[in-house]
C-alpha cells in the first residue's frame, strides 16, 4: 500500500530544498513541508539544507518570502518559524524571534462590516500579501507558528482562533475565507478545511461549527481526492484524533496520480507528511524533535 | 505589496512588443506577434474589431470546425501560428462537479488545442485558479484533467510557476507592474477561453476578466486580493493592457446567470464567440446577455483604448448578435442596476 512512500522520501532526502513543481526554483513552503516530512519519518538529518535555505531567505525585517530571491510576500514566514522551532529552537532562537516580530506586526486589512459579507471583517488575522484582507490559510499557518513556539495564548493567536471559527461555513467546512457573499452561502473546500482544522486542534467551539467541519471533512474524502487536499485533510483530522480508516489507500491513490502527472515534490512531501500521522511536525504534541544535523547551517548573525 | 521597494528587482523582466503606446493598446501586440492578417491590423489601428458568433453549438458537436471558422473570419493568419507557443487559458476559478456551468467545458479546450495544433502551434494549457490552492483538484473537478490526458496536453500551474515582472502598461490602478508566470510571459499568443457568466461585483465576466487567472496566487493570494484592493475594473484593464498578445474564444454554450461567477444558475445559450480583440468580444458578449457594455466598469475603461465597444465599430462575423440576445438574470444590487437599466425591469 505504501510502495510510493520510500521512493518519495528518498527523493526528498536527496533534494529537500524543492519547488512546487518539478525542475523549478526552490520555494519556501514545499521545502519546509519536505523537511517536516523527512523528520516525521526519522530522516530529519536530511533536512539540513532546508535550514540553510531558510537562513539565506530570511530578510532583515525577519520575514521569509515565497522563494529565496523573492522576499515578498512574506506569508511563508510562519512556516519558516515552525521549521526552525521543530529542528532546533535553541540554535535558531534569533531567527525565530525575528520571524515572530515580523509576524506580530503583520496584519490583514480589516474592512467595515457589511451586509454583503457574512464573515466578521473586523477580526484580525493575516493576509497573503501586505495591504490586503485576512484570509483563512495564512491565518491558520501563523496560528500554527504561535502554537509551535508555545505561545497559543498570544493575543494574535487568540484572535486568529476566533477568525478561523468565524470563517467556518454554517453547514461545516470552509473555503479560502469567505462564508456568505451577497446573501449566498459559498461552497467548502477540502484543503482549506484541513488546514483550518489543523490550526484549531484542541479548541472548543460551543457553536458546533468546528464539529460540523470535522464531519464534513471526513465525509468528503474519497479515492479521487487530490494530493494536497487529501494531505491537509488527513493532518487536520489527525490533529483532532480522527483517524481515517482507509488513509493509506487514499494516499497511495493520490501519490499514483502525482507520479503519473506533474511529479511535484511539494505534493510528494505533503503526502509523506500526512503519512507520518501523529509524527507530523505540524501536529501539536508530535514526537520529539530530531537531533540537529551536523550539516545544519550555523547561525549567520 | 511592497511595490515601493521594487519587489520585482530579483525576478526577470518581460519585454513587451516594441510598439508605441497607441498601437500597443489597439492591437499592436498582436501585430507584433505577427498572427493577424494585414487587413485586420489596419482595422485594429482604425479602432475596429471583428467578432464571430456561432449558434446551435453543443459540447459534442463539431467544435473544431466552428473554432477554425471563427478565428479565420476574424483575421487570424494560420500560416503564422506554426512554431508559435500558444497558451490556452480556460476559466477554472473554483471548479465543482456540482456546477459544471461555472468553468470552461473541457470539450472547448480540446477543440481549441486541436485547431492550433493543426496550424502548427505548440499548444499548452495554463490556469491559476482564483479561489483554490489545490490546482490538481481544480483540474479533476472540472474534468479538464482527463481532457489534458486524452491529448497529452501540457499544463502550466500559473499560481506556482516562476515569475517575471512587467510594468503596468494600463496604469488605471496604482500597481507599478505585474508578476506573470513564465509560460504566460513566454507565450507568443494567449487564448482566453472564458465561460460566459454574470459577475456579482462587476456585472459580466468573459475574455478580459478571465485573465485574472494569469496572475500567480503565490504572489497575489487566494483570492487574488491585491488586485481587488487596487480596484477590480482598474486591474482587469491593466492586466489586459499589459498582455497585448491575447485573443478570445468564449464558451457560451452552457452559461451562468444570476449570482456568478461561482454561485449562479445555468443558462443554456448554445453559443461560441470568437475574436482577436478581447474588448470587442466582451462587448458583444454583453449584448448577447442584454447587458449594457458601457456600464461594465472595466469595459468602459477599455473602450477605444484596448478595443471598441460601439457596435458600429465591431464587424460581426457568423451570426448577428441581436436575434441571439437573451436577458441574463443580474442580481438586484445597487452596484449592478445600471447594467440592465435599459430593460426597465429588474430581476433578483
Amino acid at each position: 500500500m505504501n510502495d510510493w512512500l520510500q521512493p518519495a522520501l528518498a527523493q526528498l532526502a536527496q533534494s529537500p530544498v524543492c519547488g512546487y513543481l518539478q525542475n523549478q526554483a526552490a520555494a519556501t513552503e514545499p521545502s519546509v513541508i519536505a523537511a517536516l516530512a523527512l523528520a516525521g519519518h526519522g530522516m530529519g538529518e536530511a533536512a539540513a539544507p532546508v535550514l540553510d535555505y531558510l537562513a539565506a531567505a530570511q530578510q532583515a525585517d525577519g520575514s521569509v518570502g515565497v522563494r529565496e530571491k523573492e522576499p515578498t510576500p512574506g506569508w511563508p514566514t510562519s512556516l519558516a518559524v515552525i521549521a526552525w522551532q521543530h529542528f532546533d529552537a535553541t540554535k535558531h532562537k534569533s531567527r525565530i524571534d525575528k520571524g515572530l516580530a515580523w509576524i506580530t506586526t503583520m496584519h490583514g486589512k480589516s474592512l467595515e462590516r457589511s451586509a454583503e459579507m457574512g464573515h466578521n471583517t473586523l477580526l484580525d488575522g493575516w493576509p497573503w500579501a501586505e495591504g490586503t484582507h485576512s484570509w483563512l490559510e495564512p491565518t491558520a499557518f501563523h496560528l500554527l507558528a504561535y502554537r509551535a513556539v508555545g505561545q497559543p495564548s498570544h493575543t494574535r493567536a487568540k484572535e486568529a482562533i476566533k477568525l478561523l471559527i468565524d470563517r467556518q461555513l454554517p453547514s461545516g467546512g470552509c473555503n479560502y475565507g469567505n462564508t456568505v457573499v451577497l446573501g449566498q452561502t459559498l461552497r467548502p473546500h477540502v484543503q482549506s478545511t484541513g488546514i483550518a482544522m489543523l490550526a484549531l486542534a484542541g479548541e472548543n467551539d460551543p457553536s458546533g461549527r468546528l464539529e460540523k467541519s470535522l464531519t464534513w471533512l471526513a465525509w468528503s474524502l474519497n479515492a479521487r481526492t487530490t494530493a494536497t487536499s487529501l494531505s491537509w485533510a488527513l493532518l487536520g483530522l489527525s490533529a483532532h484524533g480522527r483517524e481515517v480508516a482507509n488513509a493509506d489507500e487514499l494516499l497511495a491513490a493520490a501519490a499514483k496520480r502525482v507520479g503519473e502527472h506533474d511529479k511535484s515534490p511539494h505534493k510528494f512531501a505533503l503526502l509523506a507528511l500526512a503519512a507520518a500521522g501523529a509524527q507530523a511536525g505540524f501536529i501539536r504534541g508530535a514526537g520529539p524533535s530530531p537531533q540537529p544535523s551536523p550539516r545544519s547551517t550555523e547561525e549567520r548573525e | 505589496m511592497k511595490e515601493q521597494q521594487e519587489p520585482f528587482s530579483n525576478v526577470p523582466r518581460m519585454s513587451l512588443p516594441n510598439v508605441s503606446r497607441r498601437t500597443l493598446l489597439v492591437g499592436g501586440g498582436l501585430a507584433a506577434a505577427g498572427v493577424v492578417l494585414t487587413y485586420q491590423v489596419q482595422e485594429m489601428l482604425k479602432g475596429r474589431g471583428s467578432v464571430f458568433i456561432a449558434k446551435n453549438q453543443r459540447y459534442d458537436g463539431p467544435l473544431e470546425q466552428t473554432i477554425r471558422d471563427g478565428f479565420l473570419a476574424c483575421g487570424l493568419d494560420p500560416l503564422q501560428i506554426k512554431g508559435k507557443k500558444i497558451l490556452l487559458k480556460p476559466n477554472m476559478v473554483e471548479p465543482s462537479r456540482d456546477c459544471p456551468h461555472m468553468t470552461t467545458h473541457p470539450a472547448i479546450i480540446l477543440a481549441a488545442a486541436e485547431v492550433f495544433r493543426a496550424w502548427g502551434g505548440i499548444v499548452s494549457v495554463g490556469e491559476g485558479p482564483g479561489h483554490v490552492r489545490d490546482t490538481e483538484m481544480a483540474l479533476v473537478e472540472s474534468g479538464v484533467a482527463d481532457a489534458l490526458d486524452s491529448l497529452q496536453l501540457p499544463f502550466s500551474d500559473l499560481n506556482y510557476e516562476e515569475v517575471v515582472w512587467t510594468p503596468n502598461r494600463g496604469r488605471a490602478s496604482k500597481l507599478k507592474g505585474f508578476f506573470f508566470p513564465r509560460s504566460v510571459a513566454e507565450a507568443d499568443l494567449v487564448v482566453s477561453l472564458p465561460k460566459m457568466k454574470t459577475h456579482h461585483w462587476v456585472g459580466v465576466t468573459a475574455a478580459m476578466k478571465n485573465l485574472y487567472g494569469t496572475i500567480p496566487g503565490i504572489k497575489y493570494g487566494w483570492p487574488k486580493n491585491v488586485l481587488h484592493h487596487n480596484g477590480i475594473p482598474e486591474t482587469v484593464f491593466d492586466i489586459n493592457a499589459s498582455l497585448p498578445k491575447t485573443i478570445a474564444l468564449v464558451d457560451g454554450i452552457d452559461c451562468m446567470e444570476g449570482d456568478g461567477p461561482i454561485m449562479g444558475t445555468k443558462k443554456p445559450m448554445g453559443l461560441i464567440v470568437i475574436g482577436t480583440n478581447p474588448t470587442a468580444v466582451d462587448a458583444t458578449v454583453c449584448r448577447l446577455m442584454d447587458v449594457n457594455p458601457r456600464q461594465v466598469p472595466y469595459l468602459n475603461l477599455a473602450a477605444d483604448r484596448l478595443g471598441p465597444l460601439d457596435s458600429r465599430l465591431i464587424d460581426q462575423r457568423g451570426e448577428q448578435w441581436k436575434p441571439l440576445a437573451s436577458p441574463f438574470q443580474v442580481l438586484d444590487k445597487p452596484h449592478l442596476r445600471s447594467l440592465v437599466r435599459h430593460r426597465g425591469v429588474l430581476v433578483s
